[in-house]
């Protein structure tokens, strides 16, 4: 169970995230929507505590995890895996080399320092390439693949780590349609089989509605909706979005939604 | 069942995925290539360490202790001679000043000379090139050394060391401006009738003024440096005051003229960064 | 730059009463002239005054010049070996004696030269090294948007700029008075200067290291050495690697001369020759350290356009 209480960021004058109040139970999937610049992205680093928050707690179990410093916050680091838009991967280092990164946190300081990794390390990171149909690539340099294989081979580095909970950011808004799905369905997957909680920010509706079991709005860094997708209503949306509401209805912009037969075409690919 | 956990990966199936996937596990091999350059280098560090003795280091602590005292602890500060340290400096700055005009003078010449599009001849262009290397291969404080041989000590011997170097550093930046220009404007005053003079006046001198002059201004700069180790060898500058000081055992005196120098380093590096700063605006403005 | 208003033209103008287009036109080119002549003029004049300045304080007069010119020729005569082209290649006789005129006349201490032009590259290629490695690992914490906090950004930085301020010859002067003579003293002070002059350049190629990757291995729960050499070493080891090798070009420049304060290398012998002889040996060392430092850059260069080269093609 993750709990946000009065979690606020103010960057100067602006406050990014106001007084979030939430309870995420472990195993969900879970859905931010809003127009750019509602907070959700702030909300996901202050989750990863790759920023800090100004006031109010994050509690995992019985941690708070915003009070955590050095080590511990590292170990939640690597708890609390996090994908980004721009994937975030280590461009000249070759594909296993990334997601052998993901072990950091429990590699001794000299062996990471050396690049040196145990064979079942390796294994381990060589199965989770495998599970997103990447094993091919691992010898590959990262910045040699396609955005949508990046973001993956990003999918693979927080398999990697073994997290608890799985922060997605914008993870398919630099990506086509086709690709797009793939990871979608690559992150439902992980939540349903894995179970584990898996936290996205969304640009599009449709992709949230299809996905999440549910759905939390923000508007101007404030929780505006938190339900599930059917209690969503065209009316909230609009409302939600503002005056980006046609971009992030019209499905055929970033959205996951392909032709039946095209999609299949891919996955089996 | 797919609950991935790194304990629970079997040695089973660790050699299925080393069978499938040889190249993501490390091999002998590999280990050796990586680590190998810098083994090597450490190796040799520590090889040439001993080559040079760098057990003198800790051997001659004391001495160094004593040293860095005498650079601190300041004495008689009123008799100091500050007049003499600050002509010194002043006599660095003119030389430099002095050594890059001249140089820059020189350069205009030689520089087209050298460069290909002005001189046709080959031979010319290729021995004036060979001495340039010459000039430019001998660093500034052995062009010092000999002009204190040749002339005597004193700040000429500096000025001549500084003109010799730049002469063969800035010819080379000319010609190689002078090689990289517009072709059609040249032939444009050509087409006037111009003499051979005329056409290096009004074709090639406006397009490479302004890379001739940014080139001269970051020699200043670099002269500067230059110059201020010059007299090391006797070649004028605050440099010959450091090493009297020095030679002296007036370590307090060197300390104060060395924090001079390097005040006076950095104020130019300021300066001359803003000049050309204002000089790419100006140009940028007309 | 005070006159760049008036290049704004017609738009700068304030509307007092009618004007036509022409008469505006000669009134902000009168301007821009006079403007323009006033700070020709006064650059002229600065210009003069520090020549002046220049060559009374340097005492650079005319009647000096003209004594001395004649000497440098004098001086370079004096020199250059007597090569005769009938002897040229002569060896030594059966006492062991070279026949004057000959490339083994010339080059009596050869073996003297290459020993001590092979102690110049070593001190070269030891002070890199080590500079390069304080540079390297002073690098992530002197540049700003890796430091962990701005205490040890300042202090890193400061360190660097003054090992950087100070010219070598300097260093290597103060390390001659602690150790005694001898190329340690070089090795140091090539080696401080390298660190400052590298340190400074790495620090500037990690500024300009693209935050992602850093942020992604922040993100794993990496600490700040694994997000240093996860995140920032592979992206800017290249450039690392071609500018150590510039320095290194540079340091070969540097410890051929820094023998004039008694810190090793063939700047001793140079200096030896040059101020004790007036003969050929000044030619023979003086050619010696030109060949060194052409063939040395050559290899460098070599090296590192093949190391860039393939870098870019993978």
């Amino acid at each position: 169970m993750l709990k946000l209480q009065k979690l606020t960021r103010q960057f100067g004058e602006n406050l990014a995230v106001n007084n979030a109040n939430l309870e995420i139970p472990d195993g969900q999937m879970v859905g931010i929507i809003g127009r750019s610049g509602a907070g959700k992205s702030t909300l996901l680093r202050l989750l990863n505590r790759l920023i800090d928050p100004s006031e109010g707690q994050i509690l995992f179990g019985d941690a708070d995890i915003a009070a955590l410093k050095g080590r511990e916050l590292r170990a939640w680091r690597s708890d609390c895996a996090m994908i980004f838009q721009q994937f975030n991967l280590v461009g000249r280092l070759d594909v296993i080399t990334n997601v052998l990164t993901g072990r950091l946190y429990d590699v001794p300081a000299w062996r990471s320092m050396a690049q040196v990794f145990t064979p079942r390390e390796r294994a381990f990171a060589i199965q989770a390439l495998d599970r997103l149909g990447m094993a091919h690539t691992a010898l590959q340099k990262a910045e040699t693949l396609s955005g949508g294989q990046q973001q993956r081979v990003a999918i693979a580095r927080a398999l990697a780590q073994e997290p608890k909970i799985l922060l997605a950011d914008e993870p398919i808004a630099s990506l086509d349609p086709m690709n797009a799905k793939i990871v979608m369905d690559a992150l439902r997957d992980i939540n349903r089989q894995d179970g584990i909680t898996v936290i996205c920010n969304l640009h599009t509706l449709d992709t949230a509605r299809n996905y999440c079991d549910r759905i939390i709005g923000m508007q101007d860094g404030r929780v505006v909706f938190d339900g599930t997708p059917d209690l969503l209503t065209t009316q909230m949306a609009r409302e939600i979005y503002g005056a980006e509401a046609d971009e992030a209805f019209n499905e055929a912009a970033t959205s996951t939604a392909l032709p039946a037969s095209v999609a299949a075409a891919r996955v089996m690919a | 069942m797919s609950i991935a956990a790194i304990s629970a990966v079997t040695d089973d199936q660790i050699d299925r995925v080393r069978a499938d996937h040889p190249g993501a596990f490390a091999t002998p091999l590999g280990t050796i290539r990586r680590w190998a350059p810098l083994v090597l280098a450490v190796i040799y560090v520590l090889g040439s360490m001993w080559y040079f003795e760098f057990g003198k280091l800790l051997e001659s602590s004391e001495r160094v202790l004593r040293l860095l005292r005498a650079f601190v602890v300041w004495r008689d500060m009123d008799g100091w001679a500050y007049d003499q340290i600050y002509v010194g400096i002043a006599q660095t700055l003119a030389m430099a000043f002095l050594g890059t005009l001249l140089g820059t003078i020189g350069a205009l010449m030689i520089g087209f000379v050298a460069a290909r599009n002005v001189m046709p001849v080959m031979i010319v262009r290729q021995i004036v090139r060979r001495i340039l290397d010459v000039l430019r291969g001998i660093d500034s404080l052995v062009w010092g050394l000999v002009f204190v041989r040749a002339v005597g000590l004193g700040p000429l011997a500096g000025v001549l060391a500084i003109f010799v170097s730049d002469l063969g550093t800035l010819s080379k930046l000319y010609s190689e401006a002078i090689e990289n220009i517009d072709r059609k404007q040249v032939e444009g005053v050509k087409a006037t009738g111009a003499s051979q003079l005329g056409v290096i006046r009004y074709g090639y001198i406006p397009q490479v003024l302004p890379v001739f002059i940014s080139q001269s201004l970051y020699f200043l700069e670099s002269n500067t440096r230059s110059a201020t180790i010059l007299g090391i060898v006797g070649a004028g500058g605050i440099g010959m005051i450091i090493i009297e000081r020095f030679r002296a055992g007036l370590y307090d005196q060197v300390a104060f003229v060395v924090l001079n120098v390097l005040v006076l380093i950095f104020a130019i590096d300021w300066v001359s960064k803003r000049v050309r700063l204002w000089a790419i605006g100006e140009k940028h403005d007309a | 730059m005070t006159y760049t208003p008036t290049l704004g033209g017609s738009s700068a103008a304030p509307g007092d009463g009618p004007r036509d287009a022409v008469s505006t036109f000669e009134r902000h080119r009168a301007e821009l002239r006079a403007s323009k002549r006033l700070w020709n003029i006064l650059g002229l004049v600065a210009f003069v005054v520090c020549l002046g300045l220049s060559i009374w304080v340097s005492r650079f007069y005319p009647d000096r010049l003209a004594a001395g010119v004649p000497r440098i020729f004098e001086y370079f005569g004096t020199i250059m070996p007597d090569l005769q082209w009938s002897v040229l290649f002569e060896g030594r006789t059966e006492e062991g004696r070279a026949v004057p005129g000959s490339l083994t006349f010339w080059y009596t201490d050869f073996w003297t030269y290459m020993r001590l032009i092979w102690e110049t590259i070593l001190m070269a290629i030891t002070a890199t090294l080590i500079g390069a490695a304080v540079a390297f690992v002073l690098s992530f914490p002197a540049a700003a948007n890796l430091a962990p906090n701005s205490w040890v950004y300042w202090i890193s930085r400061r360190f660097l700029e003054i090992c950087r301020g100070i010219p070598e010859i300097l260093l290597a002067l103060v390390f001659v008075f602690m150790i005694g003579i001898g190329p340690l003293a070089g090795v140091l002070a090539i080696a401080i200067h390298t660190m400052g002059a590298l340190g400074k350049l790495f620090a500037e190629v990690n500024e300009n290291a693209s935050s992602r990757p850093v942020e992604g291995i922040t993100a794993v729960g990496g600490s700040w050495a694994e997000r240093m050499a996860y995140g920032v070493v592979p992206q800017v080891a290249p450039n690392f690697f071609s500018y150590a090798l510039l320095r290194f070009e540079i340091n070969v420049r540097a410890s051929s001369i820094i023998g004039f304060v008694g810190a090793g290398g063939i700047g001793q012998e140079l200096n030896r020759v040059i101020s004790f002889y007036s003969d050929d040996r000044v030619a023979a060392v003086l050619l010696l350290v030109v060949l060194t430092v052409t063939i040395i850059d050559l290899i460098s260069e070599r090296v590192r356009l093949n190391y860039i080269g393939r870098e870019n093609f993978q």
